[in-house]
């Protein structure tokens, strides 16, 4: 993957991406270079279920609340790391 | 219509209602906060089934467990057969549609961009009814169902299901845990898809055959499934995974009073196990079965070492396989994993075979994955690796690809089409050569050294 043309990160793009790559074990992934406009799941970052929940166990241990499935916008907040930040920013209780 | 006692009934007549112990104004589903009663259920089950096109097989894909319950049994109503694919990877759906002519999708809210017809169900739920419905009577040979597996030549294998079979099967299981027994009627959530075999037979089958109610909004992170669980009266069974158990665990979050919890699709371990009984404050049983024979044994992990066989169901260990045979089972069927049999009734699980992989319930063999990666266009070579497994983290395959032609973000995209997110390779580097032997072979060895040469350079 290189980083020539992906949009930039914001700073809390930066903190979330540093956090979905350690906690996922992504090991040949460079945060810097998750494009936040690109899809995190199956054919972007190649994510899976089981990364959505362990996803979620460290968004309510860093962020204070819990992703819920019931939400109708789940597919455009995992759609990429961009709208996963402003789901985090819209909720966080810390 | 009450519990029918077992088999003289399947004896004396070759058809068996589709629900079985059920009064009209009993609950079978709980949809949007909701609970569906008998009646209406089967309203919507004689709607949909008017409705469906003519055909013989339908990949029912309805996401929603409501709709998949009524269209799967809108299609045993037509005498139709539900397909149940192993995943929902775009090229593997058309290549089951394309094994079955005439075959196409039933969904529910989203249509899939597949090239195959797509029937979706369209009901407006109106509420309940105060008719009454006859109970729909399905003949036992009726081929309900055909779940798939992966086989080991890059195509999905087919296991047939016949509606007596399955019948058969859920009373087992109701014999082993007491469904529908209890005072009340239980209600059972379940993290897994009805399209998986384990979802099928507890979410499915459990409250057509068992006479209990099954919670139908998709509960998956644990927040789902705690708040589901408080809006719903007791009793309350959870039928879920040991990777959702864990996350339940560590979650931390207060659980309301819960009977029952049951685990399949990955071995529970032992430790977990002790967490889960004391944040649920009930016992965690672990059923052990495959999409082939269905589930045959339980054990509770925490006290057993040993399985133990459903009653009616034996193991006879024949040259170097396990076969299993019941009375639900059209012939004996060979076990994919490694079992010591104890005596008539109990065994010990040591493992699976070599070649299989079992990632997030979903199982697949390795070499299946490979012909899958390779039959890409401009992949030359490639091999999937299974990493030393450490049960704590979530085991990813990794691939070494020579592909002079594509980047490794191609290379993804182009295999999600081809196989479950669960397992797409990661890390996956391009290489110039697979260090295979003189005889072509590939040792496992020599792709660990290799695998790590490339982590060291990234």
């Amino acid at each position: 993957m290189n980083g020539s043309d992906i949009a930039a990160q914001t700073p809390f793009e930066q903190e979330v991406a540093q956090l979905i790559v350690t906690s996922l074990n992504l090991e040949e992934i460079e945060p810097a270079n998750i494009d936040p406009e690109s899809p995190l799941f199956k054919d972007g970052l190649g994510l899976d279920s089981i990364d959505a929940l362990e996803l979620s166990l460290v968004i309510s241990k860093n962020y204070g609340f819990q992703l819920k499935s019931d939400d109708s916008n789940n597919v455009k907040i995992f759609s990429n790391l961009r709208s996963l930040c402003q789901h985090i920013e819209s909720k966080r209780k810390k | 219509m009450n519990s029918i006692n077992n088999n003289s009934l399947l004896a004396s007549s070759d058809n068996f209602p589709l629900i079985q112990s059920h009064a009209a104004s009993d609950t079978i589903a709980w949809h949007n906060g909701v609970a569906i009663s008998r009646q209406a259920f089967l309203k919507d089950v004689y709607i949909a089934a008017s409705r469906l096109p003519e055909g013989q097989y339908a990949i029912n894909l309805c996401e929603d467990r409501y709709w998949f319950l009524v269209g799967f049994s809108a299609l045993l109503v037509r005498k139709q057969t539900n397909l149940l694919p192993p995943n929902r990877a775009v090229h593997v759906i058309e290549e089951i549609a394309h094994e079955y002519s005439g075959a196409y999708c039933l969904c529910d809210t989203n249509e899939p961009d597949l090239d195959i017809p797509v029937h979706k169900i369209n009901i407006n739920r109106p509420g309940d009814t105060e008719e009454t419905y006859p109970v729909p009577l399905i003949p036992g040979r009726h081929l309900a169902a055909i779940a798939f597996t992966s086989g080991s030549t890059g195509k999905a294998r087919p296991h047939q299901k016949f509606w007596k079979d399955l019948i058969l099967g859920a009373r087992m299981k109701q014999k082993r845990f007491g469904f529908g027994k209890k005072s009340g009627i239980q209600t059972i959530f379940v993290t897994v898809p009805p399209q998986h075999m384990y979802g099928l037979e507890t979410s499915i089958l459990n409250p057509l055959i068992n006479g209990v109610s099954v919670y139908t909004n998709k509960i998956f992170f644990p927040a789902d499934i705690n708040c589901a669980l408080r809006n719903v009266p007791e009793p309350r069974v959870l039928i879920t995974t040991p990777i959702h158990m864990k996350s339940c665990v560590e979650t931390g979050l207060e659980w309301p009073r819960i009977d029952l919890v049951i685990s399949a699709t990955a071995p529970l371990d032992k430790s977990l196990a002790i967490q889960a009984e004391e944040l649920f404050n009930c016992p965690i049983m672990e059923i052990y079965g495959c999409t082939e024979a269905n589930s045959m044994a339980s054990r509770r992990t925490v006290t057993d070492k040993h399985w133990l066989l459903y009653d009616d169901i034996s193991l006879k260990q024949k040259a170097d396989n396990c076969f299993v045979s019941g009375p639900n089972l059209p012939e004996d069927i060979p076990l994919q994993d490694v079992i010591e049999v104890i005596n008539d009734r109990e065994f010990i699980l040591h493992g699976r075979n070599a070649d299989m992989i079992i990632i997030g319930g979903k199982r697949a063999s390795l070499e299946d994955l490979n012909c899958r990666l390779r039959s890409i266009d401009g992949i030359l070579d490639a091999a999937f690796i299974i990493p030393d497994s450490d049960d704590n983290k979530h085991t990813k395959l990794a691939a070494l690809v020579v592909s002079p032609a594509l980047d490794a973000v191609e290379i993804r995209n182009k295999l999600a089409l081809k196989i479950d997110a669960v397992f797409l390779p990661r890390p996956l580097y391009i290489v110039d050569k697979l260090p295979r032997s003189e005889t072509g072979k590939l040792a496992r060895s020599a792709l660990l050294e290799l695998l790590d040469k490339m982590r060291n350079t990234d």
